[in-house]
């Protein structure tokens, strides 16, 4: 199983995905190339807290990808 | 007071009305006798102004300098005139300055009402010791809130997590550049890079577009410090 995690107003939303069937794979890779393409950077989260791994494209494998909105100065 | 010097004083009040903001030197008082007499006076500038003056206007005043002829009139007008001149411009110098004073009292109170707004702390970063950890305002506030809290906690390195429960923050290490840098408590203002000593060198300012709740955008701004910092260094605002 893989999940996605998508940072949002209600703190996060998660989308999870069977990485053995191949209709949720396209799905979560569809959102995957939804989201990076509206500015969304794709991290895919360590597990002990540690630096995480930037995605550039979809990985299946990845049991946990954080989705970050586009960042803004302040 | 008689009554030509209230009408001297008049002239000289119009005088320096009309050229406030360079006034002119008196030059002359001058009395002209014609069939309607006049009290004329002069300035360096050219500037000359005048008023009807009644042989009864003077009476007083020619008594009190014994001037009986228009000559030594002119004379002691003159003198009532440059005394009472000088006092004016005084008086107007000390107003100017008043109000400069006045103005940069208020430039200054504006000034550090401004300062003081931007250095209250923000609602959100407020925290307070609590029982054997730290609580912070924003705590409860929502659903939203506790989960945002409770991704960050989940995605925090040990250390970090035990730096986050003893000080309100925790520090990365820059991805790139290996820099350190501390990520307080807050979603705006928050993150401070630090020398080697762990003293602060400055503060930047980022964070996630979307209102997003103090978790995630602390969340975000680890993962950005850590896996693309240059870029969102880029982004962000400096602040000394």
């Amino acid at each position: 199983m893989g999940v996605q995690i998508v940072m949002d107003r209600s703190g996060d939303t998660r989308h999870e995905f069977d990485t053995a069937d191949a209709r949720s794979v396209a799905l979560a890779e569809k959102r995957f190339r939804e989201l990076t393409g509206k500015g969304f950077r794709a991290v895919a989260l360590a597990k002990d807290g540690g630096s995480g791994k930037l995605l550039g494209r979809f990985d299946p494998q990845e049991e946990q990808t954080l989705f970050i909105p586009q960042l803004q100065g302040g | 007071m008689e009554r030509v010097v209230q009408i001297l004083r008049a002239l000289l009040r119009r005088a320096l009305g009309e050229n406030e903001r360079e006034p002119p030197a008196l030059v002359d008082v001058a009395i002209e006798s014609a069939a309607e007499p006049r009290l004329w006076v002069e300035f360096s500038n050219g500037y000359r102004t005048s008023a009807p003056l009644l042989p009864e206007d003077c009476f007083s005043f020619c008594e009190r300098h014994s001037a009986w002829d228009l000559v030594s009139l002119r004379r002691a007008l003159l003198t009532e005139a440059r005394f009472a001149y000088a006092r004016m411009l005084q008086e107007q110098a000390d107003m100017r300055e008043r109000r400069r004073r006045a103005w940069v009292t208020e430039q200054m109170s504006r000034l550090g009402r401004g300062l003081a707004r931007s250095l209250r702390p923000r609602r959100e970063a407020l925290r307070f010791a609590g029982f054997g950890g730290r609580t912070y305002l924003d705590e409860g506030r929502s659903e939203a809130h506790e989960r945002g809290m409770r991704l960050l906690k989940e995605n925090l390195s040990p250390a970090q997590l035990q730096q986050y429960h003893k000080y309100g923050y925790f520090e990365v290490v820059g991805g790139r550049s290996g820099k350190r840098y501390r990520i307080r408590h807050g979603r705006s203002m928050n993150i401070d890079q630090l020398d080697k000593n762990g003293r602060r060198i400055c503060g930047w300012c980022f964070f996630p577009e979307g209102n997003l709740v103090t978790g995630d955008v602390m969340l975000a701004q680890k993962q950005a410090l850590e896996l693309f910092e240059l870029e969102a260094l880029k982004i962000a605002n400096k602040m000394w």
